[in-house]
């Protein structure tokens, strides 16, 4: 049995990574298809839509929260700037309607002047103010835009933002929304899988195992740090951007404190500092409670009858954000005391979080010093 | 504002502090110990107060319990709470923080964070979204004239209830030997189990303790403001958490006296108006342009050596704060350069900036007229008072690394 799972496990590991970034994007761009010829309705698209712009919130957030190692509590607060500079240029609030790309544009750099305000002074700080000072940052905005009525319109949200037009194509359907967050997705993950494997990258990463340490060997702990936060900062508001478009109605509650702990538990879920990692964290924390619903409201009474589980249908509906919300916070403090690597980890963290364990000394020992089959190993 | 308005905002002051201190207490007295921060805690503060209440609610106290009796089920309701929320906090650091002793700071902060939420969603779980209402016949509704201002008796019992529970607070960690073991345990865990000091116990008993005093500060606030809802613990953890860090994080009187600060700053600040504000930022301007003009130059010229230090040296230091930003950017982008002046330019534009900033926002509240604040921007003021210690004095005002340490 041992051996078995060890051959299933190697044939896996074998594969080289392009073939699976092959099959997740086959399968991401198929699965619109399925609606379109009929075989799903259109609420499991508009789902997976929602998933890819979780997905490219728990990529930004991986960045500072997985790479740098700086718990970041706030991130929905740039993600509402972004949304929100959207809103109030495109939409029949203040009556313009700006170009798609400058509004991109300006809702990314608006995130990230905020993300650069916010870093400048809290990064001196230890870890855990810095937990802290996220927090009140993204209730502070949450509150602005609640009470801020000449710009924002209040709780009242901003309703009616105008569809984009890019390149002359206008953007008004799930489908086609699937597709632009899809190629958003493709090229901040190409990009940050770039500065991940470069030198800013390895530096994030030292600066989360020892900071001292790294600080010594020539990294700039400030400027590193500010980096990563300003540059999740920006992703957080073209994350934004396309989610007011998508929505064409946006208010401040999408914006809660819960929402930033979903991308933070999505994060810890898949395995921080791994981007695979976060996708998988995403598309399993957003689309799973979805199904489950489903499968209790809908699909079970369709098979054994309507009055399959009244009592869990009843619940589902009414509660059912609450179990969300408690099954998420229970999962967060499974992960961290179980697999504090996560489902598909980074190998550098997992040594990490392992290093008591015994038998993950004597693997990094072995990683260090095998030099058989010509393997040198060396990425500890 | 009346003298008596005055007095009686003062007074409510008072009485929101304490509840905040009493909560603080438990946070600073568990990131002494563990140097965590116990996201937990605000939710553990509702528990408290949500057993308490719908213990009186079993009880069915209405206006024909006679007194005696009333006062009976107050007891029962305070015992079933401390007990259980004591229990409570006792099983958070049991189940969720134990295993993570040896892992990262950032670890168990998430572990933290994710008790909070669990707690806080199964709170509304069992007992529904809709506020818990305390039974009104257990509160006393008396009022006391003081200087002219009325104020409610159970104003004065909640500052009296804080204060008794602050004495036993203070004898315990600084008269008892599980203090004298608290103490060791904050200041090394490893040298203080060498000396034989049970930490895991001492870990445990400081978590019960908080959460018992987290737990009648339930208690009283759902007294005091006749209910509680599932997430008022969210918001009161963390202004208790300010208040904590705003008198010193580990320091126990520090927690109180950043409570009472920031319970008196709520209380007084219903009475701000935009136009305030701004003043207080032309007084932040003030005191940077004194910091900029006079008390930076006059550091770094003393930083100069005694063999270069001649008029001329010391006037271009002084200078490049002076006249930046023209002459510290000149230096700034120069071929050749001394290393102080280097260094010194760099920080007057950097103050140079702040400055500016600050006036900006001075303009920019003077423009937007006479705005005043209603009570939906308390929380706003409370968070930016939060940044604001956190970013200009991380340590606290009492400092939070003193002897006493808990």
């Amino acid at each position: 049995m041992a051996e078995m799972t060890a051959r299933v496990s190697g044939f896996f590991g074998r594969m080289p990574r392009w073939v699976y970034v092959v099959i997740a994007l086959a399968l991401a761009i198929a699965f619109p298809l399925l609606e379109q010829f009929g075989l799903m309705q259109t609420l499991w698209l508009r789902l997976g839509t929602r998933v890819l712009v979780y997905v490219l919130l728990a990529v930004g957030l991986n960045l500072v929260l997985g790479e740098t190692g700086l718990l970041h509590l706030g991130y929905v607060a740039f993600f509402a700037v972004g949304a929100y500079t959207t809103a109030i240029l495109s939409s029949p609030r203040f009556g313009i309607q700006w170009n798609f790309w400058v509004i991109v544009a300006l809702a990314m750099g608006l995130s990230m002047l905020f993300g650069f305000l916010i870093a400048v002074p809290t990064l001196r700080l230890r870890g855990d103010y810095l937990a802290i000072v996220t927090l009140a940052f993204g209730e502070i905005t949450r509150m602005t835009l609640n009470n801020w009525e000449t710009l924002t319109n209040g709780p009242g949200g901003i309703p009616g933002i105008y569809p984009p037009n890019i390149f002359g194509w206008t953007v008004d359907s799930p489908l086609e929304f699937f597709y632009v967050l899809l190629v958003a997705v493709v090229i901040v993950i190409y990009l940050l899988g770039n500065v991940k494997d470069s030198r800013i990258g390895r530096a994030w990463n030292a600066l989360r195992e020892d900071e001292i340490a790294a600080h010594h060997s020539g990294v700039r702990p400030m400027r590193a740090k500010m980096l990563a936060v300003v540059m999740s900062s920006g992703i957080a508001g073209l994350a934004g951007a396309i989610f007011a478009y998508y929505q064409q109605f946006i208010n401040p509650t999408y914006f809660l404190f819960m929402q930033s702990t979903i991308v933070v538990c999505m994060v810890v879920l898949g395995g921080m500092g791994s981007i695979p990692g976060a996708v998988l964290g995403a598309v399993v924390l957003d689309a799973t409670p979805e199904v489950i619903r489903q499968a209790f409201t809908t699909w079970l009474p369709g098979a054994f009858g309507r009055d399959f589980l009244p009592g869990v249908q009843s619940a589902l509906q009414t509660d059912f954000d609450r179990y969300r919300m408690a099954i998420f916070g229970l999962v967060i403090v499974l992960m961290v005391i179980f697999r504090p690597e996560g489902l598909l980890p980074n190998k550098l963290w997992k040594r990490e979080v392992h290093e008591e364990d015994p038998r993950e000394l004597e693997k990094t020992h072995q990683h260090l010093f095998d030099f058989e089959e010509g393997k040198q190993d060396l990425e500890v | 504002m009346s003298p008596e308005h005055i007095f009686s905002l003062t007074i409510s002051g008072i009485t929101v502090g304490m509840i905040y201190a009493l909560i603080a207490l438990g946070y600073t007295m568990v990131y002494g110990v563990l140097q965590l921060i116990n996201f937990a805690h605000g939710e553990v503060f509702t528990v408290g107060g949500y057993i308490a209440a719908s213990t009186l609610i079993w009880a069915g106290v209405d206006g024909t319990t006679p007194l005696a009796v009333k006062i009976g089920y107050f007891g029962l309701a305070l015992l079933v709470s401390l007990v259980l929320t004591a229990a409570l906090g006792w099983l958070i650091e049991r189940l969720a923080y134990r295993p993570l002793r040896q892992q990262s700071r950032i670890i168990a902060l998430l572990a933290a964070i994710g008790t909070s939420i669990f707690l806080q969603n199964m709170l509304v779980i069992v007992f529904g979204p809709q506020p818990i209402i305390m039974p009104t016949a257990i509160v006393p509704t008396g009022f006391v004239e003081v200087f002219g201002a009325r104020i409610r008796v159970l104003q004065v019992i909640i500052i009296v209830v804080s204060l008794v529970l602050m004495a036993l607070l203070t004898w315990i960690v600084k008269g008892t030997r599980m203090g004298k073991a608290m103490r060791a345990t904050s200041q090394d865990r490893e040298a203080a189990e060498m000396m034989g000091i049970e930490t895991n116990l001492t870990i445990s008993f400081t978590f019960v303790m908080g959460s018992s005093l987290a737990a009648i500060g339930g208690f009283l606030v759902a007294m005091y403001y006749g209910s509680l809802q599932f997430n008022t613990g969210f918001l009161y953890g963390l202004k208790a958490f300010t208040a904590a860090v705003l008198g010193g994080i580990g320091n126990i009187p520090g927690a109180v006296v950043g409570s009472l600060i920031l319970g008196l700053a709520e209380n007084w600040g219903v009475g701000l108006t935009l136009e305030l504000l701004a003043w207080l930022f032309v007084l932040g301007v003030l005191v940077g342009l004194y910091f900029q003009l006079v008390r930076a130059p006059r550091r770094r010229v003393a930083h100069i050596a005694e063999e270069f230090r001649t008029p001329e040296y010391e006037s271009r230091v002084r200078n490049v704060y002076l006249f930046a930003p023209v002459l510290a950017v000149k230096t700034l982008f120069s071929e050749r350069t001394d290393a102080l002046v280097y260094v010194s330019a760099q920080h007057a534009v950097r103050l140079m900036l702040g400055n500016a900033i600050l006036a900006a926002v001075a303009i920019a509240f003077f423009m937007a007229g006479d705005i005043q604040f209603s009570s939906k921007w308390q929380h706003v003021i409370s968070f930016v008072v939060l940044m604001a210690i956190l970013m200009f004095r991380p340590s606290g005002i009492l400092g939070e690394n003193i002897v006493e340490k808990v």
